[in-house]
């Protein structure tokens, strides 16, 4: 079942086309359309090895829809995606994982009715052999505070917990690029500033891509390196986050359709 | 004589379809409101049947003995809902395992309290000309038309109907509306039931009557509420129409058994084309055509 | 994986058949499968040749809930036409074995019985869950499956429902269906009676530790978590839609199993065992015994069973209302049934004896040093 396929389809034109191979992830003229709909308009994007982007706009902006022709929970009207100078556009979901995509959802979607080292154990063995599971279950869990609840069923949790027992399993995957639908949403300050944390230092020491949908500003202050503004299913700015804060057509489209 | 031929299709159409509208629109409507699939469904139907039929056999007259099947089969399930259903709520296969120990208990006590036969009405209003087959069955028609019409008229434009479709859409909302859902699926229950009796009471002159007279209605009954999808009338008509003439064509062309299979390989088709059914397909198409207004 | 299997006697052996996917993982657990398992083999020996003609039934019927069990249980599959290949697979016995009646021609029987319910499996497997089918009409379109064989098997009463020497036989039933043997040629063996009860209960001990090794290996985790929430399964990396498909496919396999050596030992077969009465019953069975535990599941089927027989025997007509009774009373009470209730007590007991259970607490860590 590990669907690590040697064949990566590295055609020469991916590099015609521009794709940079110093870009662990890059788009080109991305579009997704519902009916008459263009939720996602046309992006040109890139992120690269160990940075971490936060995703930014108004509701309706077309963040989730960006994040799930990603993950290939949506497949594009036009445009493409390359992962590592390769063409994953049309790749289905669960081979993109093998390549090293990793997804943590909105709400933490652990498996509640399964013991925490359980639920290691389903990411675990896509990547590692069986006699190293019991090892890098007490690993992740060091790492991520979890030890203590090896045997606790997932729902029995806290909230925190299940986000990081959630980011713990994204992880157990060893993947190059992390995407993260609101990580902080519904947590308290200290969780939060827990999730910070731990998010910069996947960044910055496992050297792993990390693109993060947020709305909370100050979260996204304290963590991203770089932040793109989404408006209408289009980039609409993309800068370092200071440059973002002090733009006034940021603040006027947030205001005019948000706040 | 293509004549006679076109009009023995369209004869047997509209039975199959009346037939198919009939079996289903009771379990439809506890489907789609409650999203339960009411493996007893047969059963309620075997109630309304030998509530007929007894009363028939009583010397009631048959309208009123229908009538009687009819109301005796809501009650039924209205008290089967307060004894068992209700505890099963957000409970969706349970409640499905559960309706089918209820259908083999029904089933078995018809058996004793009934033994295997029950008296059996005859089939009014007699034979039609230049077609082979009963008044009857153009009765059947006008009624099963008469019951979507019933229901159209029932979610659309009584104070139920809009509570009722409230609930089927977001049960939460609905109730922080004020509507009280328990209730509301309370009701639905036992109008699906009574639509359940319905068929039985209607069917009760044309089919032998016996302990598993229920079952004659299901596969039709099943393979409608699947392909025609959450939403009650729509999905059921559709379905219906659909599979009503895939029988019919077949049925005239193979015989009774291959109409079944036909519409069973249609059935699987539409599902693998429309995996939420006719309506999850509208919902689509409504959707994208709002979408680019 | 060793977190919730401890040393003991034999503990090299058990492995592949221990984790916390499955219920007894304990010695104790295996001694008292043994003695089960001692028990039902003599019960030829004590109540005689009859025992193993009927107890063969049970047995065979233990193979159908079993398979129900594994991909309801274990991959949130819930069919309600195990039936369908349960019969097919008698049927298809049947019709080889009727037309060649010799060794070779029974083992060829065999095969091709339950390869037919496995392709037939993997066929509606495919078009269900690659067309998107899910939960509730899977059920549904199942069960319609196991009804529209009944219906077409009942219409097959006249002559030309006759393949070779196999008269279908409508609702009157395919009648003369041999033994089983096993062989090739003239060397092999015929089983008869009480070599067929021994044969059914092989295949079911050795189904139950195939599948038990089998929801404790990394496909049984997969199918867990597809089982648990299929759409963040996906998001691992897995082919959840294939895992599906292969897990529904290996039930078809075992349902056809459990048909042939039911239909081997009535030596009859008929539309009835597509009914919905015989639908439901696999699904009762599941239900009672708990449809996570295989064992459960079987050992509901085995009781179950023998009531509804020893009920049958003494002319009363009421097992079906107590079996759909209990159904009603079991899903309302303790909608796991009754094994994961057990087990749990059994936990609960050790916990009091043992203040430092073994499955709440991660490994010592020594143990992982290793490489």
């Amino acid at each position: 079942m590990a669907t690590s396929d040697p064949s990566v389809k590295t055609t020469p034109a991916v590099d015609e086309t521009g794709a940079d191979s110093s870009r662990i992830l890059q788009t080109r003229g991305l579009r997704k359309e519902f009916g008459g709909l263009t939720a996602t308009d046309d992006v040109d994007f890139a992120i690269e090895a160990g940075e971490l982007r936060c995703l930014i706009g108004p509701n309706g902006a077309g963040k989730s829809t960006f994040l799930n022709l990603l993950t290939g929970q949506l497949d594009p009207t036009a445009g493409e995606i390359y992962y590592n100078g390769a063409d994953i556009t049309g790749l289905p979901s669960h081979e993109r994982v093998g390549r090293g995509i990793s997804m943590k959802f909105q709400v933490p979607s652990v498996y509640e009715g399964l013991t925490v080292a359980q639920n290691l154990r389903i990411p675990l063995q896509q990547v590692v052999e069986p006699d190293a599971f019991d090892a890098r279950t007490r690993e992740i869990l060091e790492r991520f505070d979890l030890l203590e609840q090896w045997g606790t069923v997932a729902g029995e949790l806290s909230h925190g917990q299940q986000q990081r027992l959630e980011i713990g399993m994204a992880m157990a995957m060893e993947p190059k690029l992390m995407l993260l639908d609101e990580p902080v949403a519904g947590l308290s300050i200290e969780e939060t500033a827990d999730i910070a944390e731990l998010l910069r230092e996947i960044a910055d020491d496992d050297g792993v891509a990390l693109i993060v949908i947020e709305h909370d500003i100050d979260f996204v202050e304290t963590i991203a390196d770089r932040v793109t503004v989404l408006d209408g299913g289009s980039i609409f700015r993309e800068g370092p986050i200071e440059e973002i804060k002090a733009d006034p057509e940021v603040k006027r489209i947030y205001l005019g359709e948000d706040h | 004589m293509a004549g006679a031929g076109l009009l023995n299709f369209g004869f047997e159409f509209v039975e199959i379809f009346a037939f198919i509208v009939l079996a289903t629109v009771g379990l439809a409507v506890i489907f789609g409101m409650m999203g339960i699939i009411n493996l007893a469904h047969g059963e309620f139907i075997l109630v309304g049947a030998y509530a007929t039929t007894f009363a028939f056999a009583a010397s009631v007259p048959l309208p009123l003995a229908m009538l009687t099947g009819v109301v005796l089969t809501a009650v039924y399930g209205l008290v089967l809902e307060r004894l068992i259903i209700r505890h099963l709520y957000g409970r969706l296969l349970d409640s499905m395992v559960v309706t089918w120990g209820i259908s083999l208990v029904m089933i078995q006590l018809t058996r004793i309290v009934f033994g295997n036969t029950a008296p059996g009405i005859g089939i009014p209003f007699g034979q039609l000309p230049i077609v082979d087959g009963p008044v009857y069955y153009l009765v059947l028609a006008v009624v099963a038309v008469g019951v979507l019409g019933g229901l159209y008229a029932l979610f659309m434009w009584t104070d139920f109907g809009i509570r009722a479709r409230a609930t089927m859409q977001d049960e939460a909302t609905a109730r922080s509306m004020g509507v009280d859902t328990d209730r509301m699926y309370m009701s639905t229950f036992a109008v699906g039931s009574g639509l359940a009796g319905l068929a039985g009471a209607l069917y009760a002159p044309v089919m032998t009557i016996t302990p598993e007279y229920g079952t004659g209605f299901l596969i039709e009954a099943f393979v409608a509420v699947v392909v025609g999808g959450a939403s009650v009338l729509v999905g059921t008509v559709l379905a219906s129409g659909l599979l009503g003439t895939v029988n019919a064509t077949v049925t005239n062309v193979a015989g009774t058994f291959m109409g079944q299979v036909a519409m069973l390989i249609a059935a699987i088709v539409a599902i693998r084309l429309m995996p939420d059914g006719i309506t999850g397909l509208l919902a689509d198409w409504r959707e994208s055509r709002g979408e680019s207004q | 994986m060793s977190v919730e299997s401890g040393d003991g006697p034999f503990a090299a052996l058990r492995r592949p058949f221990e984790g916390p996917n499955t219920m007894g993982n304990s010695p104790a657990f295996w001694l008292g499968l043994a003695v089960a398992v001692a028990v039902l083999a003599a019960m030829p020996v004590l109540f005689g040749l009859y025992a193993a003609e009927v107890g063969a039934v049970f047995l065979a019927y233990a193979l159908l809930g079993m398979s129900l069990a594994f991909i309801w249980g274990y991959c949130g599959i819930l069919s309600f036409g195990q039936v369908a290949f349960f019969g097919v697979a008698g049927y298809a016995f049947g019709i080889v074995a009727i037309n060649a009646a010799t060794l070779t021609g029974l083992t060829v029987a065999l095969l091709a019985a339950i390869a037919v319910s496995t392709v037939f499996a993997a066929a509606l497997g495919y078009f269900m869950f690659y067309g998107g089918v899910r939960d509730v009409y899977v059920t549904i379109l199942t069960l319609v499956v196991a009804l529209v064989l009944y219906t077409f098997m009942g219409q097959t009463a006249g002559g030309e429902w006759t393949i070779g020497d196999a008269r279908l036989g409508g609702f009157n039933g395919m009648s003369g269906v041999p033994d089983l043997a096993v062989g090739v040629g003239s060397t092999g063996v015929e089983i008869g009676l009480l070599g067929h009860y021994y044969v059914t209960l092989g295949a079911l001990v050795a189904t139950y530790l195939g599948l038990r090794a089998l929801v404790n290996s990394q496909f049984g985790y997969a199918m867990v978590a597809t089982r648990e929430d299929e759409d963040r399964t996906a998001m691992f990396g897995y082919d959840t839609t294939f895992i599906k498909l292969v897990v529904f496919t290996i039930g078809g396999a075992v349902a056809g199993l459990g048909g042939v050596l039911f239909t081997t030992q009535n030596n009859y077969v008929d539309p009835s065992v597509f009914g919905i009465t015989a639908a439901a019953l696999p699904v009762v069975w599941a239900s009672v015994g708990g449809r996570t535990s295989l064992l459960g599941t079987v050992g509901a089927a085995l009781a179950i069973q023998f009531v509804d027989y020893r009920l049958a025997l003494s002319g009363s007509e009421w097992a079906l209302v107590l079996i759909g009774s209990l159904l009603v009373f079991v899903v309302l009470l303790m909608p796991e049934g009754v094994a994961p209730r057990l087990h749990e007590y059994v936990l609960e007991y050790r916990e009091d004896a043992d203040p430092s259970p073994v499955p709440r607490e991660p490994p010592a860590a020594t143990e992982e040093v290793s490489d």
